[in-house]
């Protein structure tokens, strides 16, 4: 995959984050621009025709196993904040009765 | 309505800088990323680590402090997720979000077939983490999602989250002092802890290892999911 298509997603996540008008909707954003940043990662060690980082006989060509170990941790640690950033929406709607952005703002100023 | 669309012009135009700046430092991606560290991987890391699978070799040996620390941010994110999710109220008589009738029969009766058979395949995953595809991150997920399944089959099943979390604490401490026991036989923190070179006692190390880190993770999940229930009444 060209990373030119990956950062694509990248942007694709930050213009949703910039123009959504729902909280729920955000957090999506940030895990489409999560992934885009794990695709970017996982294409920077690719190799065509290379074969997966395991041992075997007559290997020569391999995947960077490097990326592939980070993005691993990347991707529980990208689940566990999702979680954290939708039970903090889960609380403003308990709070202000609406996960709207201009209505969390608007009764958030007032007090 | 124009100040919305002069908003959107100036915010495609700054995505378009940024796209741009990326297209120009693209090609100094190749000049950056080197293969001296995946050829010395690949010369290396079956002595080293003692891991045919050399992502596994590499979360659970060369990078093992980073591995700690990402365990360390799940610990802190569920505890997080478990703090916010407090109430005020007394909880007795808290009801799952899960209504038994609202379940399809079909669905609970393939569930009960499946659930025992994912269990298998999650420890599978685990144990087998340093042969195949595999390890304790992954594994610790499929066994949260069984557990996840276990709730549709039984609805009213209560589990304590504190509980859940207190084990899952003792479980990272356990994890670090594994982890620590290194500087006593080899001097270095952060590696295997196994002098021998026999690649099978070295290989207790990664099993061992990866069943601590996958129970970690299947709790941890196990937790956020019970919170995220209870938040359904």
């Amino acid at each position: 995959m060209n990373p030119l298509l990956t950062f694509l997603v990248v942007l694709i996540g930050l213009y949703g984050l910039s123009t959504s008008k729902n909280i729920i909707k955000s957090v999506f954003c940030v895990t489409i621009t999560e992934a885009g940043v794990i695709l970017l990662f996982l294409n920077l060690g690719n190799l065509e025709g290379g074969s997966i980082p395991i041992f075997a006989e007559g290997l020569v060509n391999i995947v960077d196993p490097l990326p592939q170990a980070l993005m691993i941790t990347t991707i529980v640690i990208g689940s566990t904040v999702t979680a954290l950033a939708l039970m903090l929406c889960i609380k403003i709607f308990h709070h202000y009765g609406s996960v709207e952005w201009d209505v969390v703002l608007r009764d958030g100023g007032e007090e | 309505m124009v100040s919305s669309v002069i908003k959107h012009g100036f915010l495609i135009l700054l995505l378009l800088f940024l796209f741009g700046v990326f297209y120009f430092t693209m090609e100094e991606l190749d000049i950056m990323y080197d293969t001296f560290a995946k050829r010395y991987y690949l010369l290396n890391g079956l002595e080293d680590t003692a891991s045919m699978n050399l992502v596994t070799g590499i979360y659970l040996d060369y990078r093992l402090f980073d591995s700690i620390f990402e365990a360390g941010i799940l610990l802190i994110a569920v505890s997080g997720i478990i703090w916010i999710s407090k109430h005020d109220i007394e909880e007795h008589n808290v009801h799952f979000m899960l209504d038994k009738f609202k379940t399809p029969d079909l669905f609970v009766m393939f569930a009960r077939v499946v659930y025992p058979l994912m269990l298998v395949f999650g420890f599978y995953i685990i144990v087998n983490g340093h042969l195949s595809p595999g390890g304790g991150f992954q594994g610790g997920a499929i066994v949260a999602t069984a557990i996840l399944i276990l709730y549709y089959i039984d609805p009213n099943k209560d589990t304590s989250t504190s509980f859940i979390l207190s084990i899952e604490k003792i479980v990272f401490i356990i994890i670090v002092v594994f982890a620590m026991l290194s500087i006593f036989t080899k001097g270095t923190m952060f590696t295997n802890p196994f002098t021998s070179s026999d690649a099978g006692v070295q290989t207790i190390y990664l099993v061992l290892m990866n069943v601590l880190i996958g129970v970690k993770v299947a709790l941890g999940l196990w937790a956020i999911f019970t919170a995220f229930l209870r938040e359904g009444r």
